[in-house]
């Protein structure tokens, strides 16, 4: 299967480097605006480098385009993908509003395409099998639950992050992967109460949701936090509890000496390694869904509905009430 | 040595016994007796110290105690701290200090219009680790603090915990106000806000055991507790007490109870973990016995108590309201 990428950032190099592994997929070209970034990614991955997208299209016809954008140019990508006839494969948030959500369902519907949103948490071992502990009933009855993501502000190196109408903040963009897990493990949602201090160096936020069957859950999201990228959950029900934590799950320590003008000092760097990654069986998940006309793991309206909760959460923060559902 | 005359009222809330093996090791206090109107409770007490017993706390009450310690069902704690209070001692009072603000606000003037102190036990912030967090946080290491998260999770004590007769409420009040204290300690401070989810999850008590408990406080620092009983039998120990601190300029983690070891037994079957760290109870009632000793304020007051009870009264307020309320 053809898959081109569009937008060759943090999450294009992701994408494309996936697709280059896999071998039922072909990378046929990448795409950015940017043809240093485009040139080096293309070099990096064994593909072709194109500006544009209608360049792209023409020259190696792309079955499938895979956006890894900038959250506010998600539609415009993908309206543009849906009306050449291609199947999109779609980084989170599927969009920034639920209006334009809606919009990009159409199209893609309206031209017969497939959609796929990547909520690549689901794909990640410890939580898929802590998602299928939760069903078999090793927690019994959803009680209590927790996550957390922390990590540097990623508006220090893409200005784009720190503008909450180009990547929504730290709730649609990051805490969104904890809400469609959270979704996904308790059940649909009632109602949302959030938190948040917003700052030229950190957005942080607290959100509790209430679930319809009774339980709860708080969520923390930390860009700006001043350790290693992390990330934890806890589960607890009436029969027992669960917890994952990316920090004592590090399987792999590797320290180094490092000397410096001033000093010796030392690096160290965590690390949990796995034969394949989560983005690659996200990715090849999506083509086989295309492949075989299966539903895919994470659907279209779960992308909407994660969007829905965290702007609900926003709407909380703005009126300082609890947003019912 | 100028000594301290304790006595112990009630032993119904277990945390009794550690404040007795704490009192017991101190050199500069008598304990002067034990009351409780339930023998059973106290027997294994009397027996190996052979103290004197009251059932009536009021014969405790008759006796030359400087000083009582309050250890009863929470809504026995007004009745009995007003009632030492008139009999001119001084009163520790385990946490929650009371159940209604009313009630907490009688037992302040109580003991304000008697001349004598009162304490509320509040034994986490003698959490060598807590305390250590308090002093980094007002030295400004982390610079101004933005939000906390904490936890206070526990697993379901059972008896009179889970009788709203007893209790005036289940883990939210239960477990609110230790971290709550710790938070307005930290921030010198109280919320205007609460939000609260409470709900009954991991038992079949007729009860709250689920709560996670939202607050705002002036300046918009915020915070969320968990407060649920949710750990299971099976979890390798009783709960925890957690906090991480967020400040402009740094992040604070604090896990009270992180110094432990792993213990794995075939004679236990459960695998559990051993705590090592210092006895907090034992800390927080030396500071109470000499507060007293010395004639100065007692380090956690009556109006710390109502401060932290009263916003597990609004968590409960909040959440049949199904909003927040103001404080």
């Amino acid at each position: 299967m053809k898959v081109g990428v569009v937008g060759c950032g943090g999450m294009g190099h992701v994408h494309a480097q996936s697709y280059a592994k896999m071998r039922d997929a072909e990378l046929v070209g990448v795409c950015d605006l940017d043809a240093e970034l485009a040139g080096e990614l293309a070099k990096k991955a064994g593909t072709r480098a194109f500006t544009s997208f209608e360049e792209m299209l023409e020259a190696v016809d792309p079955e499938v385009i895979s956006i890894a954008l900038p959250s506010y140019l998600h539609k415009e990508a993908v309206l543009k993908a849906a009306a050449a006839g291609r199947h999109v494969i779609c980084e989170k948030p599927v969009s920034l509003t639920l209006e334009d959500t809606d919009e990009i369902i159409a199209a893609c519907e309206l031209n017969g395409v497939r959609l796929f949103i990547g909520h690549v948490l689901r794909f990640f071992p410890e939580y898929e099998q802590l998602k299928r502990q939760v069903d078999s009933g090793v927690i019994g009855e959803p009680g209590v639950a927790h996550a957390k993501r922390v990590g540097g502000h990623p508006g220090e190196a893409k200005q784009w992050f720190k503008d909450e109408t180009k990547s929504g903040g730290v709730i649609v963009d990051m805490m969104i992967h904890d809400i469609d897990f959270m979704r996904w493990a308790f059940g649909e949602v009632k109602s949302v109460f959030a938190m948040n201090k917003v700052d030229n160096e950190m957005d942080y936020a607290l959100v509790t949701l209430q679930f319809q069957n009774g339980a709860a859950a708080n969520l923390e999201a930390f860009w700006g936090y001043p350790g290693s990228f992390s990330y934890s959950a806890e589960l607890a029900g009436s029969k027992g509890l669960i917890r994952l934590d990316s920090s004592t799950s590090a399987s792999l320590h590797t320290r180094a000496k490092v000397r410096t003008r001033e000093e010796r000092q030392f690096a160290e760097i965590p690390q949990s390694p796995g034969t394949r990654s989560p983005f690659e069986l996200e990715l090849s998940h999506f083509l086989t869904c295309i492949r075989e006309g299966e539903e895919p793991r994470v659907t279209v309206q779960d992308a909407r509905e994660a969007l829905r909760i965290s702007l609900a959460a926003l709407e909380s923060i703005r009126t300082g009430k609890v947003i019912y559902l | 040595m100028n000594k301290l005359k304790v006595g112990l009222i009630s032993f119904a809330h277990s945390h009794a016994n550690s404040y007795y093996e704490s009192l017991c090791k101190m050199p500069e206090v008598e304990i002067v007796g034990i009351a409780d109107e339930n023998r059973s409770r106290v027997e294994g007490i009397i027996a190996q110290s052979g103290l004197p017993y009251f059932a009536d706390y009021k014969q405790l009450l008759a006796t030359d105690a400087d000083a009582v310690v309050i250890c009863s069902e929470n809504v026995h704690h007004a009745k009995l701290t007003i009632e030492a209070a008139k009999a001119k001692k001084h009163v520790l009072c385990e946490k929650p200090l009371g159940i209604t603000a009313d009630e907490m606000e009688a037992m302040i003037a109580a003991c304000r219009d008697n001349g004598v102190q009162l304490m509320t036990a509040f034994p986490c912030r003698y959490l060598p680790a807590v305390a250590d967090a308090k002093a980094a946080i007002d030295r400004g290491d982390i610079g101004d603090i933005v939000a906390i998260k904490g936890t206070n999770h526990g697993t379901n004590p059972g008896g009179w915990f889970t009788d709203r007769k007893l209790s005036g409420g289940g883990a939210v009040l239960d477990h609110t106000v230790h971290v709550m204290d710790l938070m307005n300690w930290m921030l010198g401070s109280a919320p205007q806000e609460v939000y609260a989810y409470t709900g009954t999850r991991f038992g079949d008590a007729e009860i709250d055991d689920a709560g996670l408990v939202h607050v705002k406080f002036p300046g918009g620092v915020f915070g969320v507790i968990d407060t649920s009983w949710s750990r299971p039998r099976s979890f390798p120990t009783w709960g925890d007490v957690t906090m991480e601190i967020v400040g402009t300029k740094g992040v604070i983690s604090v896990d009270g109870f992180a110094q432990k070891n792993e213990v794995y037994s075939d004679i236990d079957k459960q695998a559990s973990w051993s705590y090592w760290g210092d006895n907090m109870d034992e800390l927080m009632i030396q500071d109470f016995v000499r507060a007293l000793l010395e004639g100065r304020p007692v380090p956690i007051t009556g109006e710390d108590g109502m401060k932290s009870a009263a916003v597990a009264l609004a968590a409960y307020e909040s959440s049949k309201l199904g909003q927040p309320v103001g404080l």
